[in-house]
């Protein structure tokens, strides 16, 4: 695929939200790994209370564009991000804005599941310890509606002293849900957060998310096409770093306006 | 727009929390500095040897490394002996451990049948945890007499004398000499060498094995011609750090080479290394030269064992890339 | 089948048995060396041992004074080793990555592994014993901490390398900071490799010998006051088995034993735990 490629001069085709329903908004977001730029002037609006799917091919920068809006790229040095990254009319990129601060208001499920070495209990407390001392009685309270919601409370509620490496995949994954959602973040990010899961899992997980969308604003990153129409309610197709169309999951996988978003969502690449 | 670099310390940005961001800080700055010890250690040990060893390399120049005079009653100094020995036993033992190791690694990695290669394997590399003075003991009370009844007696006895042969197996019919030291170095680096060439036998990859043998290779073809060209390097490197610990051993040599300055006369002569003279010496050092003139030893050996070092890391190094 | 192809497999069939040859003249070897450690060093072995200190030569006695002081030095030294080399290696593995500063103290630390021990003993003897005018449980403590620290640092940043980065990015995006993320889950999920890398390190300074000469010294009463000259297995081991004494050489075998077999059980320890980790 060269620059030349007639698509990629094409204006993007984007229909985002209204402007009052978004909880978080890129605007002109660039990013570079090193010399080479991943990200080109993303403008992205997502919804509140809304699943929010991004797809592409691997390398167009979706999961790029995920780790952009909790600072985790941060971690590794040569990785910058230029432009502005709204939550709540706050541009979080800004110097002033505390990364610590921001992840509690943005949290973050990852492809693996990715349970701490400690108890099932203790994972769930994780976040909510760091973010100042509760008395037990809450705290308990806390870790027992965060497992409530990520549907795990009924497999683990006998032993949440034992290891939460002791899970199975499924159940691992659920509970980085449920430490995700105990500090009550008001947007949750989960990258590919299935594709390491066997399909019952999988639906269970999809499920979980339909039920955390009246709390929480929802955005997903998933090369699994289906997964996206099932429970998204806006999709954004990436390719080569650009956000090339952006609209309610319907009309995308319906009616695609460019012809390389069709090609994709119909499998004839990607 | 404003560019904003990600970096370690990007997550301390802001002002929030400065109890936690103090905690940050002071870890951050507790394992620093424990890294920086490390150089201090290294660099507090070179200068310490240095310094002590001054007055000697001041007192005889650069005539202390190629004298072989030692002689504490004339207050004398020459490093010429040890050094040969040091250099001498270690290379005998390298050369007598190395074809052993080697072909104890290629055997487990190559045709012994899984379930005895597993616990030989361990049985090695447990081995090569015994501490030295085992050793040296061993070679002391068992190997010597047992060599200077069966080997050395019976060989003297047969060379005529004035021969070349009977002047390089000259010695004190005791077993404590450069040979036999020797062969203690090597069965102490030997365990540790096969531990190791069999980690770097292992690390070569399944292809490069299967398409040497897929062409037709012999087990030997396929070991001499692929399997150890393709870790040539770090065969080198190996070889290196074997050599490293036998120059740098004190206690399997000291018991066993018969502690006699000046230059090893022969092969089954008695001599003395760096290290042992150092062990031997350094309690009951008479005067100040003469302990400045050990830890000048002492400098002479860390010299020596890190340019060895140094190679076989280089060498270790370049393997993996 | 031609004249080339019998040479190719007359030279294989040599070449294998070479190697098996290589492998039993090893075998046989090490296994010589275990066989005179235990027949000449079990029959001193009895209560006596454990109770009593060294004797004067020809009256009964045991090495109690000598394996106090080794596991009194040996804790000393493997308590600076494990805060030094497990911050030093977490800082390797966490902070300093890939910096020039940190390929560096790489390349010191593996400097310092290989370092012959001897000169570690005179180092810490122109550190801490002449300059105190005095032999010391300290100063040979300070030495057996040199020798073990490498070790520490080696193993810390070979087992936190291991740990997944996942690890690391989700501790960070629940906000803990980078020193809040090793120390309550990298440090935890590595916990078995950290105590095996102790291991390790505790069984290769047990048997040193050359570091202790120049340092603690020896003494021939049991002392529980580091600041004085303490007595060691290898030390005690090396006089004895030097000595003209036959009960003494007696005992010196019986201290090998030990020692081999502490340091055996040890290291064995270690790699069962190893194992457990890598199964996990």
């Amino acid at each position: 695929m060269s620059l030349a490629d007639p698509e990629l001069d094409e204006a993007p085709h984007l229909e985002p939200p209204p402007h009052d329903a978004l909880a978080l908004e890129t605007r002109g977001l660039d990013f570079h790994y090193g010399n080479t730029q991943a990200l080109h002037g993303v403008d992205l609006g997502i919804a509140r209370n809304r699943i929010t799917a991004l797809i592409g091919p691997s390398g167009c920068g979706k999961s790029t564009l995920l780790r952009a809006m909790n600072r985790i790229y941060e971690l590794y040095p040569n990785q910058r991000a230029e432009g502005e990254i709204l939550l709540d009319g706050e541009d979080i990129l800004a110097r002033q804005t505390n990364a610590a601060d921001l992840r509690a208001r943005v949290g973050m499920v990852f492809q693996k599941p990715t349970p701490f070495p400690m108890s099932i209990y203790d994972n769930v407390a994780f976040g909510v310890r760091l973010h100042g001392g509760k008395p037990k009685a809450e705290l308990d309270a806390i870790v027992e509606r965060s497992l409530r919601r990520a549907a795990l409370w009924d497999e683990v509620e006998h032993k949440l002293g034992s290891s939460g490496l002791g899970l199975s995949g499924g159940q691992q994954q659920r509970l980085c849900v449920a430490r995700g959602i105990a500090v009550e973040p008001e947007i949750l990010l989960l990258d590919e957060p299935a594709s390491a899961l066997d399909p019952v899992s999988t639906a269970k997980l999809e499920e979980t998310l339909l039920q955390l969308k009246k709390d929480f604003t929802i955005v997903i990153v998933t090369h699994n096409l289906q997964q996206a129409a099932r429970i998204a309610d806006y999709t954004g197709f990436m390719f080569m770093g650009r956000l090339l169309e952006f609209a309610p999951t319907a009309s995308i996988f319906s009616t695609p306006r460019l012809t390389r978003t069709r090609n994709y969502v119909t499998g004839r690449f990607g | 727009m404003a560019t904003r670099a990600g970096s370690a310390s990007g997550l301390s940005l802001g002002g929030v929390r400065s109890a936690s961001r103090w905690g940050e800080y002071l870890f951050r700055a507790a394992c620093f500095s424990a890294a920086t010890l490390l150089l201090a250690a290294l660099a507090g040990l070179v200068i310490s040897l240095a310094v002590g060893g001054w007055p000697a390399l001041k007192a005889f120049g650069w005539r202390f490394l190629v004298t072989a005079e030692w002689n504490p009653v004339t207050d004398l100094y020459g490093a010429a002996g040890p050094v040969v020995g040091t250099l001498a036993t270690g290379f005998l033992a390298l050369a007598m451990a190395l074809p052993l190791a080697i072909g104890v690694a290629v055997f487990l990695t190559e045709f012994c049948p899984r379930r005895l290669a597993q616990p030989i394997a361990v049985a090695v590399e447990l081995l090569a945890g015994i501490p030295s003075i085992v050793y040296g003991m061993w070679g002391l009370f068992v190997f010597a007499p047992w060599f200077a009844a069966h080997v050395q007696a019976p060989l003297v006895a047969q060379l005529n004398e004035g021969s070349l042969a009977a002047r390089l197996f000259a010695g004190v019919p005791n077993g404590a000499n450069i040979f036999t030291a020797s062969v203690i170095l090597a069965v102490m680096i030997l365990p540790y060498m096969a531990a190791v060439f069999r980690e770097l036998f292992l690390s070569v990859p399944a292809q490069v094995r299967e398409a040497a043998y897929g062409l037709g290779s012999t087990a030997f073809e396929a070991v001499t011609k692929v399997i150890i060209p393709y870790v040539r390097r770090g065969v080198v490197g190996v070889v290196m750090l074997g050599l490293g610990r036998a120059l740098g051993e004190t206690m399997a040599v000291t018991f066993i080479i018969g502690n006699a300055h000046g230059l090893p006369s022969s092969l089954f002569g008695a001599g003395s290394t760096i290290a042992s003279t150092i062990a031997n010496e350094f309690t009951e050092a008479t005067g100040e030269l003469h302990t400045a003139s050990l830890i000048a030893l002492g400098l002479v050996l860390f010299v020596i064992t890190f340019a060895v070092l140094a190679i076989a890391r280089a060498l270790l190094a370049s393997e993996r890339h | 089948m031609g004249t080339r192809s019998v040479r190719r497999r007359a030279a294989n069939a040599a070449f294998v048995a070479a190697t098996a040859l290589a492998t039993l003249v090893a075998l046989a070897a090490l296994f010589l060396i275990l066989w005179s450690l235990v027949s000449q060093g079990l029959g001193g072995l009895s209560g006596a041992i454990f109770t009593q200190d060294q004797p004067a030569p020809g009256s009964p006695g045991g090495l109690r004074n000598a394996i106090v002081g080794s596991l009194m030095m040996c804790a000393m030294g493997m308590g600076i080793a494990l805060v030094v080399g497990i911050l030093a290696g977490t800082w390797l593995s966490e902070y300093g990555g890939q910096s020039r500063y940190a390929h560096i103290i790489r390349f010191l630390n593996d400097v310092l592994l290989s370092a012959p021990s001897i000169l570690v003993g005179l180092f810490v003897y122109e550190l801490m014993v002449a300059p105190f005018q005095g032999f010391s449980a300290y100063a040979g403590a300070v030495a057996l901490a040199f020798l073990a620290t490498p070790v520490v640092v080696r193993t810390t940043e070979d087992i936190l390398a291991l740990q997944p980065g996942a690890l690391r990015e989700a501790g960070m995006a629940l906000g803990a900071g980078r020193a809040k993320v090793i120390r309550t889950i990298i440090w935890r999920g590595a916990r078995a490799g950290l105590v095996t890398g102790g291991l390790l390190a505790f069984a290769r300074i047990s048997g040193e010998t050359a570091p202790l000469l120049f340092t603690s010294l020896g003494n021939q009463y049991l002392n529980l006051d580091p600041s004085q000259p303490m007595a060691a297995l290898p030390t005690t081991i090396f006089q004895f088995a030097l000595s003209a004494f036959d009960d003494w050489r007696q005992l010196a075998w019986t201290g090998a034993l030990l020692i081999a077999g502490a340091v055996l059980i040890i290291n064995i320890v270690g790699r069962l735990l190893a194992r457990e980790v890598s199964h996990k």
